[in-house]
C-alpha cells in the first residue's frame, strides 16, 4: 500500500514537472517573440534572415547556439567584425541595457527554438552566469 | 519605438487630412495635392485684384553624396524625388525605412525621371566614406539613390523648413537623434506632393502609387 502510495507520488511528481517544463517553454517562447519584435526585429528582420550586408541573420547562425556570447552581447552589445554564415559584417550593435535577466533568456529562448535545434527553454540561471562572467572581462 | 517630433506635428497632420480631404473631392481627378504651407499675395493687373498662391518650395541646396561629390538641387532638376532623414548607427526605425526604401528603389531602378536622397542626420559620424559602405551593405550601387551628409544646421534647416520632417538632435531618444519616419515625394516643380510613412507597407506602397501617379502626370 506505502508502496503504491510512493509510487502515485512520485509519479505525479514527476509528471507535474514536465508539465511545468512544458508550461515554461510555451512562456517563454510566446514572450520571447514579444521582445524580439520589439527590440531585435528592426534589424535582425521578423523572419531572422537579417537585412543585406548590414545586419547578420539569426536563422542558420552557428553563434545562436553560444547562450553565453548571445547574453552578453544582448546585454552590452558588440563591436567589431562578426563572421555569420561565411560573411562578415562589422556595423556596432547597441547595448539593452534595459533588458532584464529573465527576458533576455526569454529572447535566447525563442531564436533557438525558432532558428536553432532547442526544443525547450533557456534558464535565467544560464543568463545569470553568462552575464557574470562577461562582466567580469 | 517609433520617434515623431511632436511639436506642430499634429497640426501638421490635421492639415494635411484636410488638404486630402479636399483632393479628394475633386471628382475623379487623381492629382496629387501641393502640400506645406502656402502665401497669397494680392497684385493688381489691369484694375482687377488677383490673388496667386505661392507654394511651399524646396529651396536651392548643397550637400556630398557618398561618393564624395557636391550635391546641388541641379541633381533633381526635371526629376522627380523621394526625399528621407535618417542615421546609419540608428537602432529604432531607419533600419525599417532602410528595408522600405529599397522596395521603392527596385520598383523604379534605372527610371532617369526618379530619384532618392537620404539624409543623413548625424554628419559628424556619418562621413562620405561612412554613407559608401552604408550603401553598398544595403546592396545600393550608382547614383540614383543618393545618400547626403553636410553641415548639420544645414541639413536640421532643410528638413524642418522644407520637408516638414522633424530632424534634430536629442540626447535622451534612443540613438541620440530624433526624426520622423517619413519619406516625402516631390514634384519638378519642387513641390511636396505627398508624405507617406516609412516605416510600414502600407506607407510605402502608397508611395509607390504615388509616384506612379505623378510620373503620369508629366507624360501628359
Amino acid at each position: 500500500m506505502i508502496k503504491k502510495l510512493i509510487f502515485a507520488l512520485s509519479a505525479l511528481t514527476i509528471f507535474s514537472c514536465q508539465s511545468e517544463q512544458e508550461l515554461k517553454t510555451e512562456q517563454y517562447f510566446a514572450e520571447g517573440y514579444q521582445i524580439y519584435t520589439m527590440n531585435c526585429a528592426n534589424c535582425h528582420q521578423a523572419d531572422g534572415k537579417g537585412m543585406a550586408n548590414l545586419y547578420p541573420p539569426l536563422d542558420g547562425s552557428k553563434i545562436i547556439r553560444d547562450k553565453a556570447a548571445m547574453a552578453c552581447i544582448m546585454r552590452y552589445g558588440m563591436k567589431g567584425t562578426i563572421t555569420v554564415n561565411g560573411k562578415p559584417f562589422n556595423r556596432p550593435m547597441p547595448a539593452n541595457a534595459k533588458l532584464q535577466e529573465l527576458e533576455i533568456a526569454e529572447v535566447i529562448t525563442y531564436v533557438n527554438m525558432k532558428w536553432g535545434k532547442d526544443s525547450t527553454y533557456t534558464p535565467i540561471a544560464t543568463v545569470t552566469a553568462a552575464l557574470t562572467a562577461c562582466k567580469e572581462h | 519605438m517609433r520617434s515623431f517630433l511632436n511639436i506642430g506635428y499634429n497640426k501638421l497632420f490635421a492639415f494635411f487630412v484636410v488638404l486630402g480631404l479636399l483632393s479628394a473631392c475633386d471628382g475623379g481627378n487623381k492629382k496629387l495635392p501641393i502640400l506645406g504651407e502656402r502665401d497669397w499675395v494680392t497684385k493688381t493687373v489691369d484694375g482687377k485684384e488677383v490673388t496667386d498662391t505661392i507654394y511651399n518650395v524646396i529651396p536651392p541646396f548643397s550637400f556630398t553624396n557618398q561618393y564624395g561629390d557636391t550635391v546641388t538641387e541641379k541633381i533633381v532638376e526635371n526629376k522627380i524625388y523621394v526625399t528621407d532623414f535618417f542615421f546609419t548607427t540608428c537602432p529604432t526605425i531607419c533600419p525599417v525605412m532602410k528595408r522600405q526604401m529599397v522596395k521603392v528603389f527596385k520598383e523604379f531602378k534605372d527610371n532617369p525621371d526618379v530619384m532618392i536622397l537620404s539624409h543623413t542626420i548625424d554628419p559628424e559620424h556619418d562621413t562620405p566614406q561612412v554613407l559608401n559602405k552604408f550603401a553598398k551593405d544595403l546592396g545600393v550601387e550608382g547614383k540614383q539613390w543618393q545618400f547626403l551628409t553636410g553641415p548639420k544646421e544645414k541639413i536640421y534647416e532643410i528638413g524642418q523648413k522644407s520637408y516638414l520632417s522633424a530632424a534634430q538632435e536629442d540626447k535622451t531618444a534612443e540613438g541620440g537623434f530624433l526624426h520622423s519616419g517619413a519619406f516625402i515625394l516631390i514634384d519638378k516643380e519642387k513641390h511636396i506632393r505627398g508624405m507617406y510613412d516609412g516605416t510600414t507597407e502600407e506607407g510605402t506602397q502608397k508611395l509607390i502609387q504615388g509616384i506612379k501617379s505623378l510620373l503620369e502626370e508629366y507624360k501628359k
